[in-house]
């Protein structure tokens, strides 16, 4: 049976452009949470 | 999809039953803190992070998430993912660039709508802005709405059992019952404690369900092998298309996220927000949403297409997979998921054309209700006449205004998404060009459609600069008669008509048949706001 798999712009596209976006926006936030915590 | 059993009906209607108790008590609760205009129409400015961003991105989604976003991978598999990038791209924005600046400007001005924020910011001595801005809004909300109510109603007689036009009308009665009678009372507030409850179940369920259904088809490479074996065009990011076929749909696609900034239902949720510390928190709530409910859609309808390949229509995969897959009661909060992500819309739209009557045009246009109580049963009485008009179109099914509904988002998008950008961040814009934006936004939209689909449209909208010319020529006359204008709006409008005609000859001679309207239709607006304010050299 023949096997089949994603493309590289799939693999993009489905997991590593999420992923990326995810990692971004975490890190975007935890470092504004570190960089306000000095004035509370 | 196939009809139900009585067993498992009466398991949903149930389901469907407690959901619709649990959206009136959340009214009830709403109703009993609003107590002015301002609480009605913004909440008091005092939404949380949680409720601003799940409220802001549930109310932006509608029945599309569940329904065609799940169609378009079923379809097309992963190529039809495009839409995912898009959207997000569409929420950074929104989301950092607009949500901070927005709250802010907001709150200095004291600006509680949308064509608040544009009429303050450039002033407007006329209310040229913001009667055009309401028109726009109104046209557009009031389409959506019906068309939602419709969506609702079938969804409603399906899930509860009602069959044949009565079940329709019921259908559509129930839902919108509900939702007009939460919004009368409970205003923004009600409106946001409710999309955050629905938007929290449309993410569980987008969750919940692709995971089960890729686990029982025996992991993600059983997914990936049963895609290939159906098609293996299904695997690639490109699919079957090829050349300028792919870009145009491609650029497309992230094109959608382009008319985020420019929906007043999705905004208002971030001038409503506390403080600024609330929107810093909103942003990783809402993004996450985002993320979870854009590939939990795609993961369904992926998976759809292997376990249910013979599915006529790939919109129902979500609620064909629920009936198939999972208990009764798990089924009937599912189905509760897709008619949420519809009604979630339909409230947000419902007061955004309601504030637009009773807030923009009877206090600020008429100078009418100027206090806080007025205010308040003035907001209450519009929605409950401005539901009751959708009930009705929804039920007479008016083709008219479902065929505007095709223009709703590019239109709204790009006539309000690039003034919202440049207000917040570009000096040497003014009123003339803000009105120039607002009618180049709708024009090249409409142009921009009809020129690519003239077989489709209906044939006295086949020769676009006919229609633009009068239309062109009727705003200038109203303008004149009622002496809103100065001689710089004539400019915009002349300048709006001119870029609307050269948008509809460059479809139709280059045939840019694959490119989505709202990507020209934003730019062209972008252009004409910042050219005719140069040229009227009016700066603010």
């Amino acid at each position: 049976m023949q096997a089949y798999g994603l493309t590289l712009g799939a693999h993009l596209l489905l997991w590593a452009f999420p992923l990326a976006l995810t990692v971004l926006v975490v890190v975007e936030s935890l470092l504004d949470n570190t960089w306000r915590e000095p004035r509370k | 999809m196939t009809p139900l059993e009585p067993n498992v009906l009466a398991t949903v209607a149930a389901v469907m039953v407690a959901y619709l108790g649990i959206l009136l008590f959340i009214g009830w609760r709403a109703a009993r803190r609003t107590h002015g205009g301002e609480d009605f129409h913004l909440a008091g400015r005092s939404l949380g992070a949680w409720a601003a961003g799940i409220s802001s991105t549930a109310s932006s989604e509608s029945g599309w998430v569940t329904l065609g976003a799940v169609g378009m991978t079923f379809t097309y598999g992963i190529s039809g993912l495009w839409y995912a990038p898009g959207c997000l791209l569409g929420y950074l924005v929104n989301l950092y660039v607009v949500a901070p600046r927005l709250r802010k400007i907001s709150e200095t001005q004291g600006s509680v709508t949308l064509t608040d924020v544009l009429t303050r910011r450039w002033g407007d001595p006329r209310n040229v802005l913001r009667v055009t801005a309401t028109t726009i809004i109104l046209v557009c909300m009031m389409g959506y709405v019906a068309a939602q109510l419709t969506a609702a109603g079938k969804a409603f007689s399906s899930s509860l059992g009602l069959e044949g036009r009565g079940g329709y009308v019921l259908g559509v009665v129930i839902g919108a019952a509900v939702i007009i009678l939460v919004t009368s009372l409970g205003g923004f507030r009600a409106v946001a404690w409710t999309d955050l409850f629905q938007g929290l179940l449309v993410a569980a369920a987008l969750i919940a369900l692709p995971l089960y259904a890729i686990s029982r088809l025996g992991g993600f490479g059983a997914l990936i092998q049963g895609l290939g074996a159906i098609d293996p065009h299904l695997l690639s990011a490109g699919g079957d298309r090829v050349g300028p076929a792919l870009w145009g749909f491609v650029i497309g696609q992230l094109g959608i996220g382009l008319g985020y900034p420019g929906m007043p239902h999705v905004i208002t949720r971030y001038m409503a927000t506390r403080n600024d510390r609330e929107v810093q928190r909103m942003q990783l709530i809402a993004m996450m949403w985002g993320v979870v409910v854009f590939y939990g859609a795609g993961l369904v309808g992926l998976a759809g297409r292997v376990i249910l390949p013979g599915l006529a229509d790939g919109e129902q995969a979500l609620m064909a997979l629920a009936l198939e897959l999972v208990h009764p009661v798990l089924a009937g909060l599912l189905l509760a998921a897709v008619i949420s992500a519809i009604l979630s819309t339909v409230s947000s739209q419902l007061l955004v054309a309601a504030s637009a009557v009773s807030y923009d045009v009877v206090e600020e246009t008429l100078g009418g209700a100027r206090d806080d109580r007025r205010s308040l049963i003035l907001g209450r009485w519009t929605v409950a006449v401005v539901g009751l008009i959708g009930i009705g179109v929804a039920l007479m099914e008016v083709r008219l205004v479902f065929w505007f509904v095709l223009f709703a988002w590019s239109g709204l998008g790009a006539a309000f998404a690039p003034l919202i950008l440049l207000a917040l961040s570009r000096r040497g814009v003014n009123r003339h060009g803000a009105l120039a934006a607002m009618l180049t936004g709708v024009g090249v939209t409409v142009a921009w459609k009809l020129g690519r689909d003239a077989a489709e449209s209906p044939e006295i909208f086949a020769r676009v600069w006919w229609i633009t010319l009068i239309a062109a020529v009727a705003i200038l006359l109203v303008g004149h008669l009622t002496h809103a204008f100065e001689n710089a709006d004539r400019i915009g409008v002349v300048a709006a008509a001119t870029i609307t005609v050269l948008a509809w000859l460059l479809v139709q001679r280059w045939g840019l048949d694959s490119l989505y309207e709202l990507v020209p239709a934003f730019f062209s607006a972008g252009f004409a706001a910042i050219v005719v304010s140069a040229v009227t050299g009016e700066r603010d």
